[in-house]
């Protein structure tokens, strides 16, 4: 199914420069961008590549509960609150919109997706249910991009929380057995340090 | 009565649902998809939850992700809103299996009406007139010109499957319809893996009037009487109101009465709407029904001054109706003028942005229910509709005038809006004659409609 795995080797190298390019120019272009406007999201597209970059929709003082209360909160503090947010809170995301895990064109980001000033990313729910981590989600844990940190029990079926990335688990952010909501932040992910920095 | 409610759409029918809900001191859960997490329903809400992204498919079209989010937030009923899963007889089953109450006629009623073809039979059963058509599913060629022949030129071709105008021809002759047989037949295969297809006499000059009828559980069913939808763009309104101007008191009356008469002997249950076609003579006939609450809705809540959405919590409760056909009261006259985010100037593309500025019109019968707000950000995945102007006046002239001044008065900035085009409308002299029918904006095309309104 995964075109992925069958792709030449042509192919991959011309993605893997297009992946550098994208994160050693675009990338922090797009950051001082955003960090210098209001705006809450820019997203641009070069081919196969989309780049979004959002500022974090909420910074969620209630991770851990299953619904946001917003009941305080009306549409002229909301305004206030478009402002006022950090421009280190910036959240990346790159996701090539040829891999076959992510052919929806409405895009949004989905399990994995969440990274923080590129020391640490947040594995988010991938449903609306119950969350129930797993083995690898103690801290402390080792972990690549893609291993299963536990499951988010929807209606009986368990969706996948899987680790945004390579590094090791840090804080689990809500408990076991908390109802979750779809693309709420779950487990967080150190991420291991690269040797050649960049 | 239920206790919470997931509200199970967006924009502006959740923010009414929502309404209806603290009305009747329900508490209520907004469900909502990522680019939605800004919308005025979720910052109103005491309680929202985020179903899934962007992709309807993944939230408002997600049956496990909405009854899933019911559950964890201890909702015990599910309103679905228009569109999306608002008449999804399977929906409505898995919902009342969670033992959640869906919050419209109950699975088999949905059922039971959900084929058009079925339907029409079904009230033409029970006295309702229908469009002459041909007899049964078309066999083939010789068939079909035997039919048309029996039925008169103009027919209108249609597939027995599917919506959205795929696959529907009107043809004038017997060789127009030799060959557009043959391309409806291969759309349809196409479009819905069935390329059955039947005639129905073209109505040439048909307006749509529609009536709204509410039925309990107990078999008790009132009308609130009909609203005009003829104003329309290839078969989506834009403008609806009521009392319609194509059909007498006394007639109107009489519609309404059979229709309801038919509905409930049909065995519908909860708020309902029965469309009908009527010709240049004033003949009706019925064309499909609606189960679920409609767009346009406020033009009857001005009218009777009855909260449908409350009406319809009501019925999907269980309780009864509490109300006689006596106790029904009409006054005055309304129209709703939807606003839409597109652009009439260019075959109504649809325009998403940001709402840089936003005034609401206000003053004696007026009423909007939008979800917008300054610095709304309309996202692009979804329908169009940015809210409904609704005014009410004693007499049809007063509800123009007053519609004239609140649009004006409504300020819309950053998007490209319809609002030329209702102001148009209220410059028109067939509109304002009050003989509109379902072509008068594509007759000539919403560009020269425009630009003749200018001249």
């Amino acid at each position: 199914m995964s075109d992925a795995d069958v792709r030449d080797p042509a192919e991959r190298a011309a993605d893997h420069a297009g992946i550098g390019r994208l994160a050693e120019g675009l990338v922090p272009a797009l950051i001082a961008r955003l960090s210098s406007s209001q705006l809450a999201e820019l997203e641009v597209q070069e081919g196969d590549w989309r780049v979004r970059l959002r500022r974090p929709a909420v910074p969620d003082p209630q991770a851990g509960k299953g619904t946001s209360d917003r009941g305080a909160r009306g549409p002229a503090s909301h305004e206030a609150h478009g402002h006022t947010r950090r421009a280190g809170d910036v959240k990346r995301e790159t996701r090539n919109q040829g891999d076959g895990s992510s052919t929806n064109g409405a895009g949004g980001p989905r399990s994995g997706s969440g990274r923080d000033a590129a020391t640490r990313a947040v594995a988010t729910s991938p449903a609306v249910g119950v969350f129930q981590p797993g083995s690898r989600s103690v801290a402390g844990t080792t972990v690549r991009a893609g291993d299963r940190l536990g499951v988010v029990d929807l209606l009986g079926v368990p969706q996948d929380v899987l680790a945004p990335a390579d590094g090791v688990v840090g804080a689990t952010l809500v408990e076991a057995g908390t109802a979750v909501e779809y693309g709420q932040e779950l487990v967080r992910v150190e991420l291991a340090v690269r040797p050649e920095g960049d | 009565m239920f206790r919470k409610v997931l509200i199970a759409n967006r924009g502006e029918i959740a923010l009414r649902i929502l309404r209806a809900c603290r009305t009747l001191d329900l508490e209520a859960v907004v469900a909502y998809s990522e680019p939605d997490r800004e919308s005025l329903p979720v910052l109103l809400a005491d309680e929202a939850i985020c179903i899934g992204p962007a992709d309807a498919k993944r939230s408002y079209l997600s049956a496990p992700a909405l009854i899933s989010a019911a559950l964890v937030t201890g909702c015990d009923a599910v309103h679905p809103g228009y569109g999306f899963l608002s008449e999804d007889e399977n929906f409505a089953e898995v919902v009342r299996a969670h033992d959640l109450t869906f919050i419209g006629p109950p699975p088999e009623v949905l059922d039971r009406f959900a084929s058009k073809e079925g339907t029409r039979r079904l009230l033409a059963d029970q006295g309702l007139q229908t469009i002459p058509g041909s007899d049964g599913m078309l066999r083939d060629d010789e068939h079909a010109l035997a039919e048309a022949e029996r039925l008169g030129y103009p027919v209108l071709i249609k597939p027995s499957a599917g919506g959205g105008g795929k696959g529907m021809r009107m043809v004038r002759t017997s060789r127009e319809l030799e060959s557009a047989i043959k391309v409806c037949r291969s759309e349809a295969r196409a479009a819905f893996g069935d390329d059955s297809l039947y005639l129905e006499r073209w109505l040439e000059d048909n307006r749509h009037v529609e009536v709204q009828v509410a039925v309990d559980r107990y078999g008790h069913g009132i009308h609130l009487g009909e609203r005009d939808c003829s104003v329309q763009r290839r078969h989506q309104k834009i403008l609806e109101e009521a009392p319609t101007p194509a059909l007498s008191a006394a007639a109107r009356a009489n519609l309404a009465e059979l229709a309801v008469r038919a509905i409930v002997a049909a065995g519908y249950e909860n708020i309902g709407t029965l469309e009908f076609l009527v010709d240049p003579d004033g003949n009706t006939y019925f064309i499909e029904i609606n189960c679920r609450i409609q767009v346009e809705h406020p033009v009857t809540e001005m009218l009777t001054g009855i909260d449908l959405v409350a009406l319809q919590m009501r019925i999907a409760a269980g309780e009864p109706l509490g109300l006689q056909q006596a106790d029904v009261q009409s006054t005055g006259h309304a129209m709703e003028f939807r606003i839409n985010a597109e652009d009439p100037a260019h075959d109504f593309r649809p325009a998403a942005g940001h709402v840089e500025r936003f005034h609401a019109p206000g003053g004696p019968g007026i009423r909007l229910d939008s979800h917008l707000y300054p610095g709304y950000n309309v996202p692009p995945y979804y329908d169009s509709l940015l809210g409904k102007l609704i005014v009410w006046g004693p007499d049809r002239e007063t509800a123009v005038a007053r519609g004239r001044a609140a649009l004006d008065e409504l300020l819309i900035e950053g998007l490209t809006t319809n609002v030329e085009v209702h102001r148009a409308l209220l410059r028109n002299d067939v509109f304002l004659e009050g003989r509109m029918t379902t072509n008068l904006l594509d007759r000539i095309g919403s560009a020269a409609f425009l630009a003749a309104a200018h001249a």
